[in-house]
């Protein structure tokens, strides 16, 4: 009885799942019982089928070069990593004033004002003209 | 998440790779291979830019930064269609707290503000009660070839791959307001995605159209991007659609759209992504007192696809030149080719017209005759009647640079 129950139930609920999947004749995905493993199958022409989807970001790799004032571009790297910083063109010590100060006032990097003239001239060191 | 492409390499083997296979793509168009370990160094200082495997969905791209994720679609790419396919498409994120998992049961778009009734419509509300739409677009960040810029500006260092079209389909922004009720005197929809910054004082992401920009039935919300569901880091599920105008706008994991009665003036509209009011965004180096004004619609462009900077061509022999070529706001009229450094033009062939905001293929049969050294240049002619510049144009934040395209070959 109860075994018939969960079947019943089970098979409601199956059958249209199914026959919904005819009608749509959506091609199935790798692995549709994985509902986490990414993905996005192809849809028909007709209606999306919305799988949840999660991913893992990869860590980055860069790091800071050793200098004077490197201890404070830990700062940097609450809201971005290394390689922003590295692959910007060379700045004058200015220019690297500015884009600390934007990090500060624009984005709120918790950077004591003191603090400013050392990380740009650091930052200067790494990367600047 | 998905499974990896590549299998890393040690460390070791990948610097060796590095070289081996860096010395060889050194040049001015900053070609690439899929191989781990593989880069490409682009002709401006800090140029050099890792190809990574290791990102979710997506296939062979160029780091830029990992946290939050820049990459760089290899132009390579470009040649290969005329849609950018999912897994090469760039990548450009503001925020580092990006969801990594969307679960489309519990996933609801908010339409609220200004308006009748607030709404809260479900993936498969949106997908049910709208009539969809489908439209070819190219997507380009403002910054796109900040890296080429003269004298070099500060921010996201692209060479020219921050960019791609893609068929997007979805509904009209229009039609979903509509469900909400516009009340007379709004001014402004603004619109924003799920990501955040990692600290509570970083202002949230979040644009603006005016009204009747936002109701003009192009504007639309896609669920699907070349007939499949965005990539995560594209937007999944739902990313805002402004055929035409810069990418800034085209906000990704769109859940929030505020109708506003006032303008707006956070952060990201009134005070970042803001260019001179000049042609072209143009200004001089240092030039003061120039009136700003918000980002907005593209300029046209065009690019070689299948030769680039140090291809070489037989003497006598016929070759197939071909690239893309995009109006911006508006469609290509013309495309033109210059095998003379720009003394004489030659109009190129147009390939097949996917609408007017969509990439358009030229191509035009070309033969060196004498040997030596030549500068070929490309040019696109929108349906405006805006022209790519010989001189390209210049502002201190990098925006929207438009130029006569140029690469040097040589003929044996």
């Amino acid at each position: 009885m109860n075994a018939l129950h969960i079947l019943r139930t089970g098979l409601s609920t199956l059958i249209p799942a199914l026959l919904g999947l005819l009608l749509l004749s959506t091609p199935a995905s790798s692995d549709p019982a994985d509902s986490t493993a990414a993905s996005h199958s192809p849809q028909s022409a007709g209606r999306p089928r919305w799988n949840k989807v999660t991913v893992e970001l990869p860590v980055s790799q860069a790091q800071f070069p050793p200098g004077k004032g490197a201890e404070i571009s830990g700062q940097c790297l609450i809201c971005h990593s290394a390689g922003m910083v590295l692959r910007q063109p060379p700045l004058t010590l200015d220019e690297w004033i500015g884009e600390v100060n934007k990090m500060r006032s624009a984005f709120g990097a918790p950077l004591p004002s003191d603090q400013v003239q050392a990380l740009a001239e650091y930052l200067h060191a790494i990367n600047g003209r | 998440m998905q499974t990896p492409r590549f299998t890393p390499l040690p460390l070791s083997r990948r610097r060796f790779l590095s070289v081996a296979v860096g010395l060889g793509l050194t040049g001015l168009s900053g070609h690439s291979r899929a191989a781990e370990g593989a880069y490409v160094d682009f002709p401006f200082a800090n140029g050099r830019r890792d190809l990574v495997t290791n990102f979710p969905q997506k296939g062979a791209m160029l780091l830029l930064r990992t946290r939050p994720p820049l990459l760089e679609t290899p132009f390579e790419v470009f040649d290969q269609g005329i849609f950018t396919p999912n897994d090469r498409f760039y990548v450009r994120w503001h925020l580092a707290n990006i969801p990594t998992t969307i679960d489309p049961a519990s996933f609801r778009l908010r339409v609220y503000g200004h308006v009748r009734q607030t709404i809260a419509l479900s993936l498969e509300e949106l997908v049910s009660d709208f009539e969809p739409v489908e439209i070819a677009a190219v997507n380009q960040c403002s910054g796109n070839s900040r890296g080429f810029f003269s004298p070099r500006v500060a921010g996201g260092e692209w060479a020219n791959g921050a960019m791609g079209n893609a068929r997007w389909k979805g509904v009209r922004l229009k039609d979903v307001l509509d469900r909400a009720g516009i009340k007379a005197d709004a001014l402004q929809v603004r619109f924003k995605g799920l990501e955040t910054g990692i600290l509570p004082q970083t202002p949230d992401f979040k644009k603006s159209l005016d009204i009747d920009h936002a109701r003009d039935g192009e504007v639309m919300i896609a669920y699907a991007m070349n007939g499949e569901p965005l990539p995560l880091l594209n937007g999944f599920p739902l990313r805002l659609v402004v055929p035409g105008w810069y990418a800034t706008y085209w906000v990704k994991m769109l859940h929030d759209i505020e109708v506003l009665d006032s303008p707006d003036d956070n952060f990201w509209t009134s005070r970042a992504y803001l260019i001179p009011d000049t042609p072209f965004a143009n200004v001089m180096p240092g030039q003061q007192g120039v009136k700003m004004i918000p980002i907005n619609r593209m300029l046209p462009r065009s690019f070689f696809t299948n030769i680039r900077t140090g291809t070489v061509f037989k003497v006598g022999e016929m070759k197939i030149v071909r690239g893309i070529a995009f109006g911006g706001d508006c469609g290509v009229a013309r495309v033109l080719l210059s095998s003379d450094a720009g003394k004489s033009w030659q109009l190129a062939r147009l390939g097949p017209d996917l609408g007017k905001y969509s990439f358009r293929q030229w191509s035009l049969p070309l033969r060196l005759t004498a040997r030596g050294s030549y500068d070929l240049r490309v040019k696109a002619l929108n349906t405006a009647g805006s022209i790519q510049p010989d001189r390209a144009n210049w502002n201190g934040a990098g925006f929207m640079r438009s130029v006569i395209e140029s690469v040097a070959v040589y003929a044996v």
